[in-house]
């Protein structure tokens, strides 16, 4: 454990000296957080034109009118709710996307400034390499989620209509952001190490890790033509499943980790 | 024996870039590997680090072989300086030493670093992003980052390529106050002068061995103890003189004579005599000494030949 925070420390550290890094994944927390206020609110003072004057929002108004602790918002309410949950899966993009360029370099960018081989020559292991490459990249990212929600949280509560930001701070929706998104982007990451210690570029390692995005955006598109909802058991399922892929790739980062073709084959 | 290479051998494919290497190390004992770019050098350093394996051979550190399983441990006792100083550029010279030391479990880290700053003289530059610093700072930083934690053996991979030559002193010096506290060091260099400056023995490969010994050895072995005596005359009129006496590799130039001898402290005062009986005036005596860099030109020449030169 004291190797792991040691070189945890490290990339920290380098981190704070580097914190352009991370300018892509504010981008994308800006972005994400900004869509769905333009969506619920900005569009609709502009325009005069109200949500729930769109019967195709009815849906989401009986949504929100089932769950009892969301039975008193207004009908705009409930349509806002709606889409400031929806606009949650897009959310958790911004870790991946925050740490997919500080996980695609770590191995690679190592081996390129030809700092690896020290590190290689010193007791640490493999495994204990590969976690604190993994936490260096997934620890800024997640509290980047935090702040961005909090952020996301705050906005609702003084843009939209009043109660609407509880229907951010359910079960669900903390649900998606503090568990699916933090294993989503664990698994990207864990992806992107791998595809690090493998490749001869940290550009194709961030493409590798970047396929973990495909999947999420077609969540986030199922659940918007309602093709998709994330019920509890989903959530759960998908849960498991990220847990298990998780493992699965922290092995397989061991077994395709190979030092002497990293030392020896890599220019 | 403090490190022993037995048979290494490492293929990379169809390559084989160490071929049946073997030495053993005393505890203090300055090594030298010497070799052409390509000799096989580095990839003995590695694998006596651990780093990567051997093909067929083994390397054995205080007893223990060096396996996949026992390297991560064995690395302890390792200090090794890398080629290239491999410096995290955007952390300080503390930071970049706190992380080993910390990856070394060293119980008191400061302490360590504090120590390792003062022996390579960098207190002053502890603060400063490592990006900062000139080549032999840099290089400086990696010998104090390689000796942090104390090790008992010491690697280092060209560790005075370079550095401007008060630098490369500041190394040799350094080299040779860890043999005084029996480190074992194994240097890999092209640097023949650094070699001969430091080493107690020296390791000529090209693949495989070509020549292992000390370095008065192996000029001993190439070109037999010969002596230079100056005198007033010309030189080839004592020639004969010295056949008669039993000499006869005699070689003439102006006034020098260059002598081949089996033990020139014994051979020495005979041939004084001998010349000084003669009439010749002699000026200077002294024992003739090829400079390791033909030795070693000599070797690589010769390096065809399958017998490897070893004591």
């Amino acid at each position: 454990m004291r190797r792991i925070n040691a070189l945890l420390g490290k990339e920290l550290a380098d981190l704070r000296q580097n914190r352009a890094v991370f300018f892509p994944a504010i981008l994308t927390g800006v972005i994400s957080m900004s869509l769905p206020f333009f969506v619920a609110v900005f569009v609709p003072a502009f325009t005069g034109e109200r949500l729930s004057d769109s019967s195709d929002l009815e849906i989401a108004e009986q949504l929100y009118r089932a769950q009892p602790g969301l039975a008193a918002l207004s009908t705009e309410g409930a349509i806002q709710a709606w889409i400031f949950q929806q606009f949650l899966v897009l959310l958790v993009l911004t870790p991946v996307a925050g740490s997919m360029s500080v996980a695609a370099y770590s191995v690679i960018g190592e081996k390129q400034a030809r700092t690896l081989e020290p590190l290689l020559a010193t007791p640490l292991t493999t495994v204990e390499l590969l976690i604190a490459k993994v936490l260096g990249a997934l620890l800024p990212a997640l509290a980047l989620t935090v702040a961005c929600f909090a952020v996301y949280v705050a906005g609702v509560a003084l843009l939209a209509e009043p109660g609407v930001f509880r229907a951010l701070l359910t079960p669900a929706s903390l649900t998606i952001v503090f568990i699916l998104g933090p294993l989503a982007a664990l698994a990207a990451l864990q992806l992107a190490v791998c595809a690090s210690s493998r490749v001869n570029d940290a550009r194709s390692a961030q493409q590798i890790g970047a396929l973990i995005i495909l999947p999420i955006a077609a969540a986030l598109v199922l659940q918007l033509t309602g093709t998709f909802l994330l019920t509890a058991p989903m959530m759960a399922f998908i849960a498991a499943a990220l847990v298990a892929i998780n493992g699965g790739l922290m092995l397989l980062g061991i077994v395709l980790f190979d030092r002497e073709s990293i030392l020896t084959r890599w220019k | 024996m403090v490190l022993t290479a037995q048979h290494l051998t490492r293929r990379f494919g169809n390559r084989v870039a160490v071929d049946d290497l073997s030495f053993d190390l005393l505890p203090g004992e300055i090594f030298a590997l010497l070799g052409p770019n390509g000799a096989g050098k580095t990839t003995t350093l590695r694998m006596v680090a651990g780093l990567i394996e051997p093909s067929s051979g083994q390397v054995t550190i205080g007893g223990k072989v060096v396996t996949r399983h026992t390297a991560s441990k064995l690395r302890g006792q390792i200090g090794f300086l890398t080629e290239m100083p491999g410096l995290w550029d955007r952390l300080t010279v503390t930071q970049n030493l706190l992380v080993y030391a910390q990856l070394h479990r060293l119980p008191h880290p400061y302490a360590a670093i504090d120590q390792a700053l003062d022996l390579l003289d960098l207190r002053d530059r502890a603060g400063d992003p490592a990006v900062q610093l000139s080549k032999g700072l840099r290089q400086r930083v990696a010998l104090a980052r390689t000796l942090l934690h104390r090790p008992t053996i010491v690697l280092l991979d060209e560790p005075t390529a370079g550095l401007d030559p008060e630098s490369a002193r500041e190394v040799r010096e350094l080299i040779l106050r860890l043999r005084s506290e029996r480190r074992t060091i194994v240097l890999s260099t092209h640097n023949l002068d650094e070699v001969e400056r430091v080493a107690d023995r020296v390791a000529v490969m090209r693949t495989r061995l070509v020549a292992l010994d000390t370095p008065a050895a192996l000029r001993v072995h190439l070109f037999g103890a010969r002596l230079r005596i100056v005198v007033v005359q010309a030189g080839a009129s004592f020639v004969n003189v010295l056949e008669e006496a039993g000499f006869t590799d005699v070689r003439t130039d102006g006034e020098t004579l260059s002598i081949g001898v089996d033990d020139p402290a014994a051979d020495a005062p005979l041939i004084v005599r001998r010349l000084v009986e003669a009439g010749a005036s002699v000026v200077m005596v002294m024992p003739e000494q090829p400079s390791l860099e033909e030795v070693y030109l000599t070797l690589m020449r010769d390096h065809k030949t399958p017998e490897a030169v070893r004591s």
